[in-house]
């Protein structure tokens, strides 16, 4: 709780620092070292990218972010305010494949989050609605999940994330569990929504295509104990197309990413 | 939709066959009518004891019983169900426990309960309860179990509050297998109250066919066998029915 800095935040909304983050996982066995000095600065509105081995601590540190965990040292901020628990205000989050909740309709996992808040039915309704849309997910708010692909249904956990219009959206592998051609056309539909939407988006991901694609800062870091090991602006023109991909700049960022990466391994 | 019609038509057949087997094995005396009534005699039976006030108060005396004992047996085996599933430490001590409890024929404790209560109404309901409450634990405890984390986690991370997190998530999450449970539960209920009543009772439907049978009054034994199995499968269906309104999103 933190209501003077939300009324005068020493940041602008959607800025996020990190400032010295460790996480230790305490074991009956032994302490493990998730996290070390961990220090970033993303801005607002830029689309920054989380990529590493497995085990990194990248989806740890995410979940920091949302305020789902809290880090053992060091400090983050949201718009300017620690987060020390979760806030839909500041922050939407949007899961890997399989979080929208079965037994509800596409947009009531839309209004969720409202109902959480008491937001009558017909205000919820309007929002949900306006969310997906924006997903282009018109005409589907009846169906539920299991009629949906699973292109669909993480459009809708965007659509969710994206209800309550916090500033920052934090994504944890949203399309992993995607196959090729619908992963490239949902991070073409991402790119659109956060064009149309000016949000900070932070996106955590295995894929070093999808990586280079999406962002305007890669960060790349290593196995246990997670640490930043580089940090590297992606200046290719938007919007990105598929012609990038197989570019000169496109393929000496992705080598350089990988080296890292291999390095690690 | 035709073979859906094909498929209940085939069933349909199945049960008048079994009837019509049933009365011709009787009537032309392969079995003896004597031990074996025809069906359509033990139906009207059935009709002419339905009329019959002791009868009706036989069945009003079980009811109450059944009732009872299964409003006392699911919220406190939900509740011991639950809180065994939230907790580590309870279930990995408990679990084992609860399947040794489950896995002994709960009719050898019978006599106990007749010492303990009597042959009353607090004897029938105690052995109601103590047949149903093992697999109500069990069951809630699956459900809880079927709660994703990953739906706790989006709970949590839009700010939902425990109450919230309890109605929207496990609630719903739960309900499919809850109401399984249910109506499993009511089978080892309905089981433990007549049994009870067979055993030792003045009064009671099974009391009454325990009565029937020692007295060889088999119209009478084979239409409250009719009466009984009737009313068990009218409540399986109707939670049957529900089950299946309220979990067309579990496929």
């Amino acid at each position: 709780m933190q209501p003077l800095a939300n009324i005068t935040p020493l940041k602008p909304a959607g800025a996020i620092e990190v400032r010295n983050v460790g996480q230790i996982f305490k074991t009956t066995t032994q302490d493990v070292v998730a996290l070390e000095d961990v220090s970033l600065d993303v801005r607002p509105g830029r689309f920054v990218v989380l990529v590493g081995p497995s085990g990194c601590g990248k989806s740890t540190l995410l979940m920091m972010m949302a305020g789902l965990r809290q880090q053992t040292s060091g400090t983050i901020t949201i718009s300017g305010a620690p987060i020390p628990e979760p806030d839909p205000n500041r922050v939407g989050v949007v899961f890997q494949e399989a979080s929208l909740f079965p037994w509800l309709t596409a947009e009531e996992n839309v209004e969720f989050p409202l109902a959480l808040r008491g937001v009558t039915k017909s205000d919820r309704r309007a929002r949900a609605q306006d969310a997906l849309k924006l997903v282009g997910l018109d005409g589907f708010g009846k169906r539920h999940p299991h009629e949906l692909s699973g292109g669909m249904k993480q459009r809708v956990s965007i659509a969710r994330g994206l209800v309550q219009d916090p500033p920052v959206l934090l994504m944890d592998e949203p399309f992993a569990a995607l196959d090729e051609q619908t992963r490239m056309t949902m991070g073409d539909e991402l790119l659109r929504i956060w064009a149309a939407t000016g949000k900070t988006v932070v996106f955590v991901t295995h894929s070093l295509t999808e990586a280079v694609y999406l962002a305007d800062e890669v960060i790349v870091m290593s196995p246990r104990p997670g640490r930043i090991v580089d940090h590297l602006q992606v200046s290719l023109p938007r919007p990105r197309t598929y012609e990038m991909l197989s570019g000169d700049a496109f393929g000496s960022l992705r080598d350089r990413i990988w080296r890292h990466i291999r390095k690690s391994a | 939709m035709q073979s859906g019609l094909a498929v209940k038509a085939a069933r349909v057949a199945i049960v008048v066959a079994l009837f019509a087997i049933w009365e011709i094995l009787s009537r032309t005396g392969i079995v003896n009518p004597r031990l074996l009534p025809s069906a359509s005699d033990t139906l009207s039976t059935l009709g002419e004891l339905l009329q019959r006030a002791s009868v009706r108060k036989d069945l009003a005396v079980t009811a109450t019983e059944v009732v009872t004992a299964f409003a006392l047996a699911v919220p406190v085996g939900a509740l011991i169900g639950f809180l065994i599933a939230e907790n580590r430490y309870f279930a990995e001590v408990a679990k084992p426990l609860l399947f040794f409890a489950f896995s002994i024929p709960k009719s050898i404790f019978l006599p106990m309960f007749i010492l303990v209560f009597g042959v009353g109404f607090s004897q029938k309901v105690g052995f109601g309860f103590f047949s149903t409450i093992f697999i109500v634990i069990m069951s809630t405890t699956t459900a809880v179990e079927s709660v994703k984390v990953e739906h706790l986690t989006v709970a949590r991370s839009y700010g939902a509050t425990p109450v919230q997190t309890a109605f929207r998530v496990y609630l719903p999450s739960m309900l499919p297998v809850l109401l399984e449970a249910l109506r499993i539960s009511m089978i080892f209920n309905l089981t433990g109250v007549i049994l009870a009543e067979m055993y030792a009772s003045r009064d009671g439907i099974g009391h009454q066919i325990a009565t029937w049978g020692e007295n060889f009054q088999m119209k009478q034994l084979l239409a409250g066998v009719v009466m009984i199995a009737a009313i068990a499968i009218a409540f399986n269906e109707l939670v049957r029915w529900v089950e299946t309104r309220c979990s067309h999103w579990r496929t």
